[in-house]
């Protein structure tokens, strides 16, 4: 895989200002109401837990669920990293949240043409080369964002230099790995941080799918050869001369 | 008798016509208004009463259209043939209504087509969308000589039905693998909400257990369906051909029972049986009136050959199916999404609705086609004015 981009968001540092939440309402042309979880008009929010404060957003998996879930490729992963929605293709199944381990991805439930709405990390200003909107506004750099290879060192680097951390990055095994991840002083549980599978979530539906060509070619051949000795012994019974059962509905 | 009359007012015409007024006004609620009117779905609980009772009860109980034909059809259970024309108008409409269940579940569906020419092959849903739309297609094709047996034009018709005949084994044969890859696959739908999906009915073997026990349902359908026929429309197929469909279903709910408790004590979670919580009840209750009821009263003769138990106990086996799809698609979801879902009236009204008109539909069909043998017309001049209601 190409080199990617993602985000490091530091627990220990967010002081709970909201600037991220404001940036990101800013950059969708959404109205600044603050909300209090993640909506239609909320890509981020920032939960108050304890004396913490956790944000939320789309953890833009390495191999997503909804990606793999959705019947048209509305979602997809892009090269950048991002996991990016085109609305023109959705047809509202809403399969994607469904298969959503960190239940993120909304619903326009109040709109007649509704459409499924979440972060996409910005794509199209990390297209640009601009950070995303969130990241740019963090005065305290709590959020941060790059290549996911040198923000993971980062990350890492500083957990093991500081033991008031957690040994642990949000992120890096959880779902195979995502392109969003959290450093905390306060174990993830306690946080509200989900429990996900560590293995990528479409590998759960892929064995099923690879099943499709045994189930055409072991089910076709058997019922193929059930139809030829059911042929068969027709055809020996005619040959013996004998009745078969009167048809009632066979007509020519 | 060609003169025309208003229709009487019967109880159940005035059932029926309720239902569709009630259909019309959620139908109503649902595009004019929007899912937040006319649904109590939410972010938490995305797919609710459309999906569980609409599309998984609807599919699954269209399942003995595949079995019955590929019994008759490649098997050579002869015996079966008067009654695969039932079972597979029968699949035909349950796959209609579906397919029309689909109309107001999916958010945009003016764009339903999408999946055609957008393609996605990891997507467990997208396989389940084309296998039914090649099915409800096979279905049809398997259906079409009772229509065209009532074209007037000879030849056509001669031509059309000779033509049907050359095709028919191939569209039985695959329509039974389509059948059997789709009826899983509604299950492994849910194969991706690990974690979400409560221990009891989540497990890696969710398309084997939808395959398994969506059988045994469209039998237990299909012979309610026929009973209902002989009692009330005329039709007249031997009971003896129900008791013997009847013996089929006892093992077929075995085989299930053993592999759902198999798997329920292989992946742990055999510590949820005995909890006393709402999930658990409504587990036991689907175990009771899906396996364990209808297991003892079909090994009994004397209940597969009293008609009125026979159906009874097919009424059993189809609760204790609608009791599964929708314990996995509501029931099961209710603790990891925190949100205590129950269905807005205007969800059970468009389903209820749609239900209805395809059980209208098959009324009229089996009065005005050939899908089932019949008791030979009363003479004319002898019918009072009263028996002619239908």
């Amino acid at each position: 895989m190409p080199r990617t981009r993602a985000i490091l968001i530091d627990i220990t540092k967010c002081i709970g200002c909201l600037s991220c939440e404001r940036a990101c309402k800013e950059t969708h042309g959404f109205p600044q109401d603050p909300e209090p979880a993640l909506s239609p008009t909320a890509y981020t929010v920032v939960e108050e837990r304890g004396d913490r404060y956790v944000r939320r957003l789309c953890m833009n998996c390495q191999d997503p669920a909804c990606a793999s879930a959705c019947l048209v490729g509305a979602l997809k992963k892009t090269e950048l990293g991002p996991v990016t929605y085109e609305s023109s293709k959705c047809i509202g199944c809403r399969y994607c949240i469904v298969a959503c381990p960190f239940n993120v991805p909304r619903y326009e439930w109040s709109k007649l043409v509704p459409f499924v709405k979440k972060c996409d990390m910005c794509y199209a200003r990390q297209v640009k080369g601009q950070p995303p909107a969130c990241v740019e506004a963090c005065p305290v750099q709590a959020s941060i964002s790059g290549w996911r290879d040198e923000i993971l060192e980062e990350a890492q680097k500083r957990v093991l230099l500081d033991p008031k951390y957690v040994r642990h990055i949000y992120g890096s095994e959880e779902v195979g790995g995502t392109s969003v991840f959290f450093i905390s002083d306060v174990p993830f549980e306690k946080l509200g941080f989900a429990t996900v599978p560590s293995q990528p979530m479409p590998i759960l539906t892929a064995n099923a799918l690879g099943d499709i060509p045994t189930v055409v070619l072991v089910g076709g051949g058997l019922l193929a050869g059930l139809y030829w000795i059911t042929n068969r012994r027709k055809q020996v019974a005619l040959a013996e001369g004998q009745e078969l059962t009167p048809n009632a509905h066979e007509r020519e | 008798m060609s003169i025309y009359r208003l229709p009487k007012i019967t109880f159940w015409r005035t059932v029926v016509a309720v239902i569709f007024a009630a259909g019309l006004y959620a139908a109503y609620a649902r595009f004019f208004l929007g899912f937040q009117q006319s649904t109590n779905l939410a972010d938490a609980q995305p797919w609710g009463l459309w999906v569980g009772l609409g599309t998984l009860c609807g599919v699954g109980i269209s399942a003995g259209g595949f079995a019955i034909a590929a019994a008759v059809y490649l098997l050579g259970f002869e015996r079966y043939r008067q009654v695969v024309r039932a079972a597979v108008l029968l699949s035909f409409l349950g796959y209609l209504s579906v397919i029309v269940g689909m109309m107001y579940e999916l958010g945009l569906p003016w764009r339903i087509w999408h999946p055609i020419v957008m393609w996605n092959r990891r997507s467990v849903l997208f396989e389940v969308s084309w296998c039914v739309m090649l099915y409800s297609t096979v279905l049809a094709l398997e259906f079409s000589p009772s229509l065209v047996e009532r074209v007037p034009w000879v030849r056509l018709r001669k031509l059309y039905l000779k033509w049907h005949h050359h095709i028919l084994i191939g569209l039985v044969m695959v329509g039974a693998i389509l059948s059997s890859l789709h009826q899983s696959f509604l299950g492994g739908l849910y194969l991706l909400a690990k974690g979400k999906l409560d221990p009891l009915w989540y497990s890696q073997y969710l398309p084997t257990l939808f395959y398994l026990s969506a059988v045994p349902a469209g039998l237990a359908a299909t012979i309610m369906a026929v009973f209902l026929c002989n009692r009330s429309l005329n039709a007249r197929v031997d009971y003896d051909v129900l008791a013997e469909m009847s013996q089929i279903i006892a093992p077929l709910l075995y085989v299930y029972a053993v592999l759902r408790g198999v798997d329920l004590f292989t992946h742990g979670a055999a510590s949820y049986l005995w909890l006393w919580r709402e999930e658990t009840l409504l587990f036991w209750l689907e175990i009771g009136l899906f396996v364990i009821a209808p297991v003892i009263l079909l090994s009994r003769s004397r209940v597969r050959h009293n008609p009125q138990a026979l159906y009874f106990t097919c009424s059993l086996v189809v609760m204790g199916f609608m009791a599964n799809r929708l314990n996995v698609a509501i029931t099961a979801f209710q603790k990891s999404s925190g949100l205590y879902y129950v269905p807005k009236w205007t969800e059970f009204a468009l389903n209820i609705a749609t239900v209805t008109a395809a059980v209208v539909a098959f009324h009229y069909a089996v009065v005005y086609l050939e899908i089932l043998p019949k008791n030979p017309p009363p003479k004319k001049w002898l019918v009072p004015d009263t028996a002619a209601t239908a």
